[in-house]
């Protein structure tokens, strides 16, 4: 009964990792006859390095403050109460929110016109948050949903064991300091290494935030290969496959070493 | 993928608090603080969204005036004239297909592991987490060429992509599903004389009622958020709302359509999210 689902999936990821990769080969051109070479990866290998360190600092940068927050929220929430409920509603609002939409509302809340320029009036001292030279915008988004979904997350893994156990330390006399490192961040690891696995990959994979929220060079890999992509140039669709390929080799590799993290440390139950 | 989605963990959207009692209550300088942190989380959740709901209606809103200047329906009106509604059908028509064709087989696969015994069972797992390792612009970059040479059509082609992105989603929070599931109750029904269709209908789909309501919201929004590979699969012929929003954020002084697209965007699932609140909390569809 699970074929058809891992017929479509295998056909959708396989195919589209083996087609990526037959295409930066050059074995999938658009004229001409197919051939052997890494020429696609040589014509971008100056532009690559670049690329690959900015998407994996956005990334990171990403994954740091989805994690940061969504678990300062996570606690919040679990403590109950009116401002946990509050928080909670809120986080839940975002949900929903497609990440093009919370591009472009960060747009319009940290653009050098948006929201916050008008509050803090700093007549034209404004700093460059989208389209500058630190991507803050780009990392402000994916931090903003992301903090949602680590959030609820966490709080479901807390939910469940954390509030007896927290009761017991504070009951044997553990202060808050004391229970948050022993009781409530342990018990969250497994949860939030999950998470920030997704949240590492989903930032380092997606397109559409750093090609709104972003500068024009140097370009994260996403935004490379699209721009590559819809270029003109025939040799140009060999090395949008090169740069996705590359892409992926980190994605994948990122999620490897989650894996074999989480499998040294007992944290996999 | 189109996004991220909180997998099931248990009670999946839905925010679970437990009462306690006093023994973890904060008081004095530290109730404060924490009252502060709280409050600065909500604004730090709430905060992206109101330039949304001020700049919809918008008329005029020059730069350094803190509110807008001139209410009215101008963004309406470009919204409608860019194409807001036929985009709006396109969305919500791929939301609804990504649904039901991620939702069956996600219960098909999620029951298959749970129950039965599945040659290579790790593997069929990995394959069905494989879609949030991939970035979807590569599926969808490298899959462009064999579809347009298979000659599927555009749309079944984002369906089709789309479909497998949504997996994840479905096949997991089936998977915890089943896992909660006691099998010794449609054992009982058996017993009693039940048919396999009476079995489906009275007994499994009730109990998995609120899953599969999750799982096909998941699925749902999957479908609804998508931007890369409508664009990349769609070749532009499939205008949804969000690539509309993306063609008009990408120019200048949209503001207001851009808004007013955007929030228009984002009630649809919202309304679903608070009804899967609401369907989910049924004190007959929990658990036994």
């Amino acid at each position: 009964m699970a074929a058809p689902a891992v017929l479509v999936a295998t056909f959708v990821v396989g195919g589209g990792m083996a087609t990526s990769l037959a295409q930066s080969l050059g074995l999938f051109p658009l004229v001409g006859p197919p051939s052997l070479t890494v020429a696609a990866y040589a014509a971008q290998a100056s532009e690559l390095p670049a690329g690959i360190g900015l998407s994996l600092a956005i990334a990171a940068a990403s994954t740091l403050v989805a994690c940061l927050v969504g678990f300062t929220a996570a606690l919040v929430i679990v403590q109950g109460r009116w401002c946990g409920k509050l928080v909670a509603a809120l986080g839940t609002l975002t949900i929903p929110v497609p990440h093009i939409i919370g591009a472009a509302s960060m747009s319009l809340l940290l653009a050098d016109s948006g929201l916050l320029a008008r509050l803090f009036n700093t007549g034209g001292g404004w700093p460059e948050l989208v389209g500058g030279p630190w991507w803050i915008a780009v990392v402000a988004e994916y931090g903003w949903k992301e903090s949602a979904f680590v959030a609820l997350v966490v709080t479901g893994t807390l939910a469940t064991r954390a509030v007896s156990y927290d009761e017991t330390a504070a009951l044997l006399g553990a202060g808050r300091l004391r229970r948050l490192r022993h009781v409530l961040i342990p018990l969250s690891m497994p949860a939030l290494a999950v998470c920030a696995t997704i949240v590492f990959v989903y930032s380092l994979g997606s397109y559409e935030v750093a090609w709104l929220l972003g500068r024009a060079y140097p370009e994260p890999l996403p935004v490379m290969a699209l721009q590559l992509f819809n270029s003109a140039t025939l040799t140009a669709r060999p090395e949008a496959a090169a740069v996705a390929m590359v892409t992926t080799t980190l994605s994948f590799g990122a999620v490897a070493a989650a894996f074999a993290y989480l499998r040294r440390s007992t944290l996999w139950r | 993928m189109a996004l991220t989605l909180p997998p099931d963990v248990g009670v999946p959207l839905s925010w679970p608090s437990q009462p306690g009692n006093g023994l973890r209550r904060s008081r004095g300088l530290g109730r404060a603080l924490r009252v502060l942190l709280a409050l600065a989380l909500a604004l730090w959740f709430i905060l992206p969204l109101v330039p949304l709901a001020l700049w919809a209606f918008a008329d005029r809103w020059s730069f350094p005036a803190v509110l807008p200047q001139a209410w009215g329906w101008d963004g309406v009106r470009t919204a409608l004239a860019q194409g807001a509604v036929p985009a709006f059908g396109h969305s919500l028509l791929l939301g609804l297909l990504v649904s039901a064709f991620a939702t069956p087989l996600g219960v098909l696969a999620a029951r298959a592991l749970a129950y039965h015994r599945v040659p290579f069972a790790p593997a069929v797992s990995v394959m069905l987490f494989a879609p949030l390792a991939l970035p979807a612009f590569v599926a969808a970059l490298g899959l462009n060429v064999v579809l347009l040479r298979l000659h599927v059509p555009a749309f079944a082609g984002v369906v089709l992509l789309l479909m497998v992105y949504a997996l994840p989603y479905t096949s997991y929070t089936m998977r915890v599903a089943y896992g909660a599931h006691d099998l010794a109750i449609e054992e009982e029904a058996r017993l009693l004389g039940a048919s396999p269709w009476q079995l489906m209908w009275r007994v499994q789909l009730p109990l998995l009622a609120p899953a599969l309501a999750r799982a096909a919201f998941l699925a749902f929004l999957v479908g609804w958020s998508d931007y890369v590979i409508t664009l990349l699969v769609g070749g532009g012929t499939i205008v949804t709302v969000p690539l509309l929003v993306a063609a008009a954020a990408a120019g200048t002084g949209n503001d207001a359509t851009v808004a007013l697209l955007s929030a228009a965007a984002v009630l649809p699932p919202l309304v679903l999210l608070l009804g899967l609140g609401r369907f989910g909390r049924r004190p007959n569809g929990g658990r036994p």
